[in-house]
This record gives structure tokens, C-alpha cells and sequence, in this order.
């Protein structure tokens, strides 16, 4: 069962972190491929390294069907589950919280803590339900290896500054590689 | 199957129909109904363009079945959305982890055809008041509990 794409949003609404493993362009014809820019906070890679493509050389290769650019996939997404949370809460009461949805196509699974932090997965559409695992990332990744990170001075991480530390990175491949078998 | 709840909406995202079955979701005024129709038909356009797979050579732009949101599950309910190739979305939602919803959707959608689209003062598009058609869906998720 692949996994798409992860995301973490911060409770300003930011994206501060994000993570594709295959590229939603899969399908097109590929130009040669360059390796990832180290200095950008979202990083797509591939479980399979011939697939990556380089989103700063080749912007038109990021775009889907519907023409969108990489970045606004993530104000959609973002904007999907902001709205679905609320329309749950308002109809069965305040204490109940969104746990994924399915289309023909794909499944998202959604982790909140109580700190407001969203966890984001995209996942094909016959996996189980993922929130143990964003859990798991949340507290033995995440807390581990960015909270408790010395370097980082700040609490908040805005635009995604001190979030893709080597380890959390290392270690979200992990998680990634163990469930997609 | 417990029913709590059905929406019907029509192509525009206007709620046409909406009763509680059963209660275990919040009642609120119809306004607040109209506002969560309108809301979930911006969701459900949204959720077919975040799509990760590319399906751009399956017939599945235009003309092809609906490729939304179909099941969103939260803690204390599950919602099935059934999109008709007319665009009409009817919304049923359940207890969670509640199987073979399709099914009930494609029949609540039968007994609509019947007694909604064949009734002559039905005006398309116009919220649903068929006597009718609300005792026949009573009768039918009665009988499913």
C-alpha cells in the first residue's frame, strides 16, 4: 500500500513541513532528472530515485491534470481538512474529531494534537487506517528529534524553519518504508 | 443499520431534502444546513484535485463517474456521499464502521426517482416536498434497523 504524500501544518496554518514520495506527474513523459535542492523545507522524493523530479528546474513538470502548482496542493489540502474538521465538530458536537476520507482515487488520514498541530497523510485507497501511525510519527519523531532538537531556539517552526532535521527525516523513511510494504 | 441522517443536494450545492432518522448528531437551525451543504460541495471538488494519482488517461475527467469524496469517517459517525452522474449528491450518515452503505445510497436514490422525479409538480433543482417520498424512505430505513 503506497503512501503519497505526508504534510505537518502548525496552528497558524502553515505548512511547515511536507513530504511526496511519488510524483503526482508519474504518467507524463520525464525529462532527465536533477538531483533535489537541499534548501527548500519540502522535499519530493521517491522510494524509487528515477522518478524524482527537481521542482525548481522543471515547475511544469509539478503540475497535474488540473494545472495546479505544487505549493497550492498544499493550501488545498490544508483547506479541505480545516473545513471538514469544522463541519464534523458542528455536526455530532465538539468532541468528536475527522479521521480520514476516501475517494476512488486516494485516502487521507488526519492526526491532530492537542496543541493544534495537523498531521496529513495521502495514501492509496485500500490502506488501513493510518492515524496510529501519524500518532507514532508525532510522538516518537516529531517530539523526539524536533521539539526536544537543542539547536532549534524556537518553539514554533515558522515556514518550516528547524522541522526537516536529518533524523526526523531518516526516520519518517523508516515509518514510510515499513508501512508501504 | 442505523441511519442517522440524509442530505440530498442538488448539482449546484443547494440542500434540496435533509431529515434526521435518528438522533446522534446535533440538531441545528436550517440555515446552519444550508451552509454545511454549501461548504461540503466546495470540499468535494476540491478533494477529486488533490489527487496524487494521475488518471489523466482513464475516462475520468469529463463524462466519466464522479471521482470526489466518497466515505469521510470521524469518531462518532461515518458519511457516505453518492454522487448520481446528474451531479445530485445524497449524503447518508451512519454509526461508524458501518458496511454496504452503497447500497442504501443507490436504493434512497431508486425510491428519489420514483417518487421525486416522477412526481409532475416536482420543479427540478427546488427543495423536495413529496408526502410521498418521506414515507417511502421511512419505510425503507425502518425496515433496515
Amino acid at each position: 500500500m503506497p503512501i503519497y504524500s505526508f504534510y505537518i501544518f502548525d496552528r497558524h496554518c502553515e505548512c511547515i513541513y511536507k513530504r511526496q514520495w511519488l510524483p503526482r506527474d508519474q504518467l507524463l513523459p520525464r525529462t532527465p532528472t536533477t538531483p533535489n535542492p537541499p534548501n527548500t523545507g519540502d522535499r519530493r522524493t521517491s522510494l524509487a530515485p528515477s522518478v524524482a523530479l527537481d521542482a525548481a528546474a522543471n515547475p511544469a513538470e509539478l503540475r497535474g491534470r488540473s494545472g495546479l502548482s505544487n505549493k497550492d496542493d498544499t493550501k488545498l489540502v490544508f483547506g479541505v481538512i480545516f473545513s471538514l474538521r469544522n463541519m464534523v465538530r458542528k455536526l455530532s458536537g465538539p468532541e468528536d474529531n475527522f479521521i480520514s476520507y476516501r475517494t476512488p482515487d486516494y485516502k487521507l488520514h488526519y492526526y491532530e494534537t492537542p496543541t493544534n498541530l495537523k498531521f496529513v497523510m495521502l495514501s492509496d485507497v485500500k490502506t488501513n487506517n493510518l492515524r496510529v501511525v501519524l500518532h507514532q510519527i508525532y510522538v516518537s519523531l516529531y517530539v523526539e528529534y524536533v521539539v526536544k532538537n537543542p539547536l532549534s531556539r524556537t518553539i514554533e517552526h515558522p515556514k518550516g524553519k528547524g522541522v526537516a532535521v536529518d533524523l526526523f527525516e531518516a526516520g519518517l523513511d523508516g515509518f514510510i518504508k515499513q508501512i508501504s510494504t | 443499520m442505523v441511519v442517522l441522517s440524509l442530505f440530498i443536494m442538488n448539482k449546484s450545492g443547494g440542500l434540496i431534502y435533509h431529515r434526521n432518522f435518528n438522533s446522534g448528531l446535533q440538531s441545528l437551525s436550517a440555515n446552519d444546513y444550508l451552509v454545511l451543504a454549501g461548504t461540503f460541495h466546495g470540499v468535494h471538488a476540491i478533494t477529486s484535485l488533490i489527487n496524487p494519482v494521475n488518471n489523466t488517461t482513464e475516462a475520468g475527467i469529463r463524462g466519466g463517474p464522479p471521482r470526489g469524496l466518497e466515505v469521510m469517517e470521524s469518531e462518532m459517525f461515518r458519511m457516505q456521499c453518492f454522487q448520481t452522474l446528474t451531479g445530485i449528491k445524497f449524503l447518508v450518515f451512519t454509526e461508524p464502521g458501518q458496511p454496504n452503505v452503497d447500497v442504501v445510497c443507490k436504493k434512497i436514490y431508486e425510491i428519489y426517482a420514483d417518487y421525486v422525479m416522477k412526481n409532475p409538480f416536482y420543479q427540478i433543482e427546488m427543495p423536495i416536498r413529496c408526502e410521498q417520498f418521506d414515507r417511502e424512505l421511512g419505510k425503507f430505513l425502518k425496515g433496515k434497523q
